[in-house]
């Protein structure tokens, strides 16, 4: 009976010093609590808020969106959201939707909350979207279309607009500081996207072949032609007849470009690239996907950088020893 | 608020009135059949500016209902008027209708699990582990789930078996915002007690249940219950939790008592966790539980069940994606009151999973648990499990319950089970055990799975 009346009393002070905890922590911040499920729109989010949010993301920019780590410690960040920004299309659909359900916020909890932002709603051109009967016997697919859109920097201008519209909703006070950081941050953005198009003119038409159907956007952005993936259907690794057949195919065209996004295995790929004579690059595909890489514009100025370089190099190369032949 | 005014209003302007003001005590009673009239008067003046005021008011507010009418309005087509330029997609075709219908998430998946068992009489601790040498039905789970309204959502699980459905899990959740961070589940679901408890059985990483759990919860704890949670806001993720409710499903340990107007009878389960995220890679859970009912070996017997769980994942982000190491350990303590004695038992496992390419794992599980009330020395030898004194006590006081919903131990069991894993994708699994079985009150057993796991439907959320 002792044991019970110990057991009692530790209970009893527990429970006070949880209820004094809610106390403490209870107080409000003026701040407007943005958690994204990526980091990209953390970042465009922290441009268009300024100083007037806290912006925090979930997954890490060198992480696997598909995988991550439902960790309970995001439902604790969750529930002091006043709004959720996440990709939608099913990329978050393993882990995200757990944490909504725990977060016990009105503001994020139903796809009808206030604070609840599917960014893929602000995007008009989905690709892939299946136009025949699809099932899973062709992988991981996702039935409402290719959720790697933020990989067109296009796309980060709408996104940022609807992060801006949002923010306003929640936040009228500051309506035209987040107007104000709206405008400038797609004068720049639109800026830049004209600098990279000149950078990748020269490169229309490329043919590469990525690891996983993640850089569709990015070709489709670019110009570039994908004839061959390293993975046999999404999410599927290689298996060697895959890859055997891929390496043919490869040679038979000439490709000169393997990529990967940095989250993905390397080995495979740049296997494939030394067999054939391509190139293969490891790509960041997000915002602090690698050091140095913070905000949106830095993430396609590295894209575009290690591209370009990897294409100059190649082709450059090549024009090289036909010189050199002809000579 | 506008009724209120009106009397404030009234009240003043009467207050201000002449002949408020000439009224006076002590007159004659000439004067006081004046005064009444002129009361009187008063009245019928203040009734009237009463009814005045009411007018006005309602006026007013028709006015201002009908200017807010209008700026809806206005607002509305704002709106309308931006939607275009986000316009939600078209449904693409069937699948389209299908994805945007109201039907709730529908999911199956089944555990089928070929199995060898070097007994005759197989010993099989948990309702759902393999029965049998031969094919297994392990279980069917089919699920159903969906948000309710903006304030609710509803899951449902039904664990089909060659002998028939059981209700594993119907219970509402609610979404919305309350006092105390906290959160309700309504109805019955895997209790929170320990870690295992909470994991569907396709999720968890062996094919046989650990047997501390068997022995302590059946194959799962799931009373119907209401169960709040109370989210802590501390720098750590720290969940409370407490539930109340009818232990309607036998287990081991609980069952409902013959006295069953009791309150004092039911279930209670009382839940502590903790995570901490060390750093990007490295996760660590720690729990605590309690839960408190009666046995139904008499009125007012009761069990006592203490446990405590650990996990911890290892898993390095940025350079091996797919590759991660988990530990994971519950130890569970049990008292349960009898007529004629205390009963105390305990017992654990532990398991080490090591994930090392993204379609295949391997791990091993150490299971063990013990009485400190053994079999007696001259019943040990014949391991006959009619004889064991311990089940015999239950076994009267529980009044002709099945062998199986016994209280008690026959003394110590361990067992070890390494196992290998491959998943095809997200949506298969193969998984080949081996399970060492090493009892003091019967002979040992070697056994061997060969687990198939299917999953079709709605895509399952990955367990942390």
């Amino acid at each position: 009976m002792k044991r019970h009346t110990i057991l009692q009393r530790l209970t009893i002070s527990v429970i006070f010093a949880v209820i004094s905890m809610f106390f403490i922590c209870g107080e409000a911040g003026a701040k407007v609590n943005i958690v994204t499920s990526i980091p990209d729109f953390a970042s465009i989010a922290g441009e268009i808020g300024g100083d007037k949010v806290d912006v925090l993301s979930l997954a890490k920019g060198y992480q696997d969106p598909h995988f991550v780590d439902a960790k309970p410690i995001y439902v604790t960040r969750l529930n002091r959201a006043d709004i959720l920004v996440y990709n939608g299309l099913d990329l978050e659909v393993g882990w995200l939707p757990v944490l909504i359900t725990g977060a016990r916020n009105s503001n994020i909890s139903t796809l009808n909350s206030e604070g609840n932002v599917d960014a893929s709603v602000f995007i008009t051109n989905i690709l892939d979207l299946p136009t025949g009967p699809i099932d899973r016997s062709m992988g991981d697919v996702h039935p409402r279309g290719n959720p790697h859109y933020m990989l067109d920097p296009r796309n980060g201008i709408p996104v940022a607009k609807g992060i801006a519209a949002k923010l306003s909703e929640v936040d009228p006070e500051n309506a035209s500081y987040y107007e104000v950081n709206y405008e400038k941050f797609a004068t720049l953005l639109n800026l830049k996207i004209k600098e990279w198009d000149e950078e990748l003119a020269p490169y229309k038409g490329t043919e590469i072949v990525s690891y996983h159907k993640n850089l569709e956007y990015l070709s489709d952005w670019a110009g570039f032609k994908e004839v061959g993936f390293v993975e046999p259907k999404p999410g599927i690794p290689p298996t060697p007849s895959h890859v055997a057949d891929l390496i043919k195919k490869m040679k038979s065209m000439d490709v000169k470009l393997v990529i990967a996004s940095n989250y993905y295995p390397q080995k495979t790929g740049s296997l494939i690239a030394d067999q054939t004579g391509a190139v293969f690059l490891s790509i960041p595909t997000q915002v602090e996907g690698q050091d140095g890489i913070n905000t949106y514009i830095d993430l396609f100025d590295a894209i575009v950088g290690e591209i370009t370089a990897a294409l100059k190099d190649k082709t450059g190369a090549a024009n090289h020893s036909l010189l050199d032949t002809d000579g | 608020m506008n009724f209120i005014r009106t009397i404030m209003i009234s009240i003043v302007v009467a207050a201000s009135s002449p002949c408020f003001q000439n009224y006076s005590f002590g007159q004659e009673s000439g004067d006081v059949k004046k005064e009444i009239q002129e009361l009187k008067q008063m009245m019928e003046k203040m009734q009237q500016r009463i009814t005045d005021l009411e007018e006005r008011n309602s006026v007013l507010e028709k006015q201002a209902k009908e200017k807010e009418e209008v700026k809806e309005n206005i607002v509305v087509k704002e709106e309308t008027g931006i939607i275009p330029a986000a316009a939600p997609r078209e449904p693409q075709g069937f699948l389209g209708r299908v994805a945007q219908a109201l039907n709730p998430e529908i999911s199956v998946v089944a555990l089928i699990t070929p199995a060898y068992y070097s007994l005759n009489n197989p010993v099989v601790f948990a309702e759902n582990d393999p029965e049998n040498t031969g094919v297994n039905m392990q279980e069917i789970e089919v699920g159903f789930q969906s948000v309710v309204d903006p304030y609710f959502r509803f899951d449902s699980f039904f664990s089909f078996r060659t002998e028939g459905v059981e209700l594993e899990e119907a219970y509402a959740t609610t979404l919305f915002s309350m006092p105390l961070n906290s959160q309700f589940r309504i109805g019955r679901a895997r209790a929170k007690f320990g870690r295992i408890n909470q994991i569907h059985r396709h999720a968890q990483n062996f094919v046989t249940l650990p047997i501390v759990n068997a022995e302590f919860l059946g194959e799962h704890l799931n009373p119907t219950s209401v169960e709040a949670n109370f989210l802590v806001p501390a720098p750590w993720y720290l969940e409370l939790s407490a539930s109340g409710g009818s232990p309607d499903v036998e287990t081991p340990t609980f069952q409902r008592s013959p006295d069953a107007n009791n309150v004092g009878n039911l279930l209670y389960i009382f839940h502590m966790a903790n995570f901490f995220e060390a750093s990007d890679s490295l996760g660590v859970n720690l729990g605590a539980s309690f839960a408190t009912g009666s046995n139904a070996s008499g009125p007012d017997e009761r069990s006592n069940l203490y446990g405590v769980d650990f996990f911890a994942k290892y898993r390095p982000l940025e350079n091996n994606p797919y590759q991660e190491v988990s530990v994971q350990s519950e130890f569970m303590w049990r008292q349960a009151e009898t007529p004629e004695e205390e009963l105390e038992d305990y017992g654990f496992y532990a398991e080490a999973i090591y994930r090392f390419a993204k379609r295949w794992n391997t791990g091993v599980r150490f299971d063990l648990t013990d009485t400190n009330t053994p079999i007696t020395e001259e019943d040990d030898g014949e391991g006959d499990i009619e004889q064991a004194g311990l089940s015999d006590v239950v076994k009267q006081n529980a009044e002709a319950e099945e062998e199986e919903e016994t209280l008690g131990l026959l003394g110590r069991a361990y067992r070890i089970s390494p196992m290998l894993t491959f998943s095809p994708s997200e949506f298969s699994r193969i998984k080949l055990e081996y399970d060492y079985l090493n009892q003091d009150y019967g002979p040992n057993q070697h056994a061997v799975f060969l687990q198939f796991l299917y999953a079709i439907g709605a895509h399952g959320a990955h367990p942390y």
